[in-house]
């Protein structure tokens, strides 16, 4: 165990797939070199050279299907699109293509890529740095969403990602990039499509993903001093997520809020609720909860960001009126 | 070209022409289900291609791609008559009817599946190309294009990406004139495709796609200059599609007499071979042999079963299970 940040939490990872897996490669814009945007990538480059840490043009969609055509022949590639607001210059690639092909050839084909990308916002990115995307692919069979919230499940989840023989969507919160935590030495993987209690309790689940399980912490921390026990599902995998840890919860605690940072409609919120109330519902004590962005895009300006996206307090306000609801 | 070179050709068009014009039929009489998009009239440049592609090579078939994907089966496993079941939609296809018309593909005879996303494979055959050049394998990845996909930006991104990479695509750039209704001169800043992909600064070539000699050789040159290790390669075969559109057909008369009664590439190999001796006897020969091989597939596929139910949900993943109803 050695105290890192989730960027170099998440270099350790790719470091030791590189090693490890000779048919792995990094593909992006300014990934070699220049070690990435966010540095994820430094000093690959000039440890296993331009072949396998391979900077491209600004060309998301050849980027991407670059991976698909290579993982289809047993590569195992690792592309950074710099920021999520990209995905939808190849999100043909990842929703028809990667996504797809298992499935569409009958199983003949295996698409084991991973897309690693800067997701949300927070930092006056504005409109195309800052969104949160997940919603945009979870209504897509075939593609696995992993958004870890922490240093140890970024080093983890990526090296589950990385050996997985399905398509990951990796989503990296930027505002988690200079988080730090204790992350365990060596190669271990955190296994996809399970979710983990980051706090026990008994008398409401906030289920949270990436930035949201800080808020969702620090709330039940907050709320703790009054008498009110939170537990703290962080769901690591958005999709396929782990339904069993999630009803587990809420059937113990009766009441659930689901925070995300993504805008509402047809989002993670809606999805889970919709489950938690179909297989919750004589479990429930109150309406299932939502905290997450406004329904609409994200301003540059500090303060337009600020109320778009949610806060602290309102993770706090959603459990309290979640506690104070009946039936 | 030698005339056995040329008769083989012949019997290979006659096969894809047809497989098509049996499948047109079955379509008809509401046999086959979804979309139909035929090959008709474009016999040469897929014969030309898969002439010289081998099983270790990859291709990406374009959107009339039943040809060519049946003679590479054919060619290489001796089962061609499983695309035509996978265009019927029965378990015995290639991708046990999950794919259908535009998605069969059988990785073991260098079919790596068309996309009914026009141009989409643009960019994944960059990937396929990559780890053969990370491997050093001598493989051929080829994306067969039509010229309709040139309008997609992935256009542009792959063969941008080919050239920096040197990759080994060749790109196979079927110009039949017309993307659905478009003619290809109003779709695009030239009709001839070849002025779009000069600029990429690797080698480029346009030959008359009907004419299955000299298909046949341009296509032999490319995959020789690929497998080399030149990189890319670009080449345009002029052709022109029988099929109008779904309203029927919409070109004008004399345009159509054209291509199908002038400058059809079945007549025309007819007259090469002619002269080199094979009579009308012998041709028909060939032409009666492909048809009735195609009416034994589709007999195949009408009796093959459809699939098992639960394959609806199989595959979706690896790694995990998708619940049935």
């Amino acid at each position: 165990m050695s105290r890192t940040s989730f960027t170099k939490a998440l270099n350790d990872a790719l470091d030791i797939g590189l090693e490890r897996f000779p048919e792995m490669f990094l593909i992006g814009e300014d990934i070699g070199e220049m070690g990435g945007d966010f540095a994820v990538t430094r000093d690959l480059w000039a440890k296993y050279g331009a072949d396998r840490v391979r900077d491209t043009p600004l060309s998301e969609a050849a980027i991407v299907g670059t991976c698909v055509g290579a993982a289809v022949v047993g590569m195992r590639p690792v592309a950074e699109i710099m920021f999520a607001d990209f995905l939808g210059e190849c999100y043909d690639q990842i929703v028809n293509n990667a996504a797809k092909l298992h499935y569409m050839f009958d199983g003949q084909f295996t698409a084991p890529l991973v897309i690693r990308t800067a997701c949300g916002g927070g930092f006056g990115g504005g409109p195309h740095h800052s969104q949160s995307v997940e919603g945009w692919f979870l209504n897509v069979p075939g593609i696995v969403i992993v958004a870890p919230s922490n240093p140890a499940d970024a080093k983890g989840l990526l090296l589950a990602s990385i050996e997985s023989d399905d398509p990951v969507l990796f989503l990296e919160h930027k505002a988690l990039y200079r988080a730090r935590g204790e992350v365990p030495e060596g190669h271990f993987t955190t296994p996809l499509g399970t979710a983990v209690v980051a706090r026990e309790g008994t008398d409401i689940t906030v289920v949270a993903t990436m930035r949201m399980v800080a808020m969702a912490l620090a709330a039940a921390e907050e709320l703790e001093a009054e008498g009110i026990s939170v537990e703290v599902v962080d769901l690591r995998t958005i999709r396929p997520y782990d339904a069993d840890t999630v009803l587990r919860s809420v059937a113990k605690t009766g009441r659930a809020v689901v925070a995300n940072e993504a805008p509402r409609i047809g989002g993670l919120g809606a999805e889970l609720s919709a489950r938690i109330h179909e297989e919750c519902f004589s479990d429930l004590a109150a309406p299932v909860g939502r905290v997450d962005a406004l329904d609409a895009p994200i301003p540059f300006s500090v303060p337009l960001e600020h109320e778009i996206l949610p806060q602290p307090a309102h993770v706090t306000a959603a459990i309290r009126t979640t506690l104070e609801a009946v039936r | 070209m030698e005339r056995d070179t040329l008769l083989g050709l012949y019997d290979d068009m006659w096969l894809i022409r047809a497989f098509e014009q049996g499948l047109e039929r079955e379509f008809e009489q509401g046999n086959v289900p979804g979309m139909l998009h035929t090959g008709l009239g474009q016999e040469a440049t897929q014969a030309a291609l898969a002439a010289h592609l081998d099983a270790t090579d990859c291709f990406f078939p374009d959107h009339r791609c039943h040809g060519i994907n049946a003679l590479a089966q054919h060619r290489h496993r001796g089962d061609g008559e499983r695309i035509m079941a996978e265009l019927f939609g029965r378990s015995t296809g290639v991708c046990g009817g999950k794919g259908g018309s535009l998605h069969s593909a059988d990785p073991t005879v260098g079919n790596y599946g068309d996309n009914a996303v026009e141009g989409s494979y643009m960019a994944t055959v960059l990937g396929v190309a990559l780890a053969a050049q990370l491997r050093g394998e001598p493989k051929v990845a080829c994306a067969i294009i039509g010229d309709g996909t040139v309008g997609r930006g992935e256009f542009h991104e792959s063969l941008n990406m080919a050239a920096i990479w040197k990759l080994p695509v060749l790109y196979a750039c079927v110009n039949n004139g017309y993307a659905i209704s478009m003619p290809v001169g109003d779709g695009h800043a030239s009709a001839d495709i070849i002025d779009l992909a000069k600029g990429y600064g690797f080698e480029c070539r346009q030959v008359d796609g009907n004419d299955i000699v000299e298909s046949h050789r341009a296509v032999g040159d490319a995959v020789a200059h690929i497998r080399a290790g030149e990189g890319p390669y670009f080449l345009e075969l002029k052709t022109w599609r029988w099929q109008g559109i779904f309203a029927g057909e919409f070109r004008p008369a004399e345009e159509v007499k054209y291509w199908r009664e002038e400058h059809d590439p079945i007549l025309m190999a007819d007259e090469v071979l002619e002269s080199m001796g094979v009579d009308a006897a012998a041709r028909e020969a060939i032409e009666s042999a492909q048809r009735a091989r195609i009416e034994e597939w589709i007999a195949f596929a009408k009796k093959s079963p459809p699939p098992d139910l639960a394959k609806a949900t199989a595959d979706v993943y690896v790694g995990w299970e998708v619940a049935g109803r």
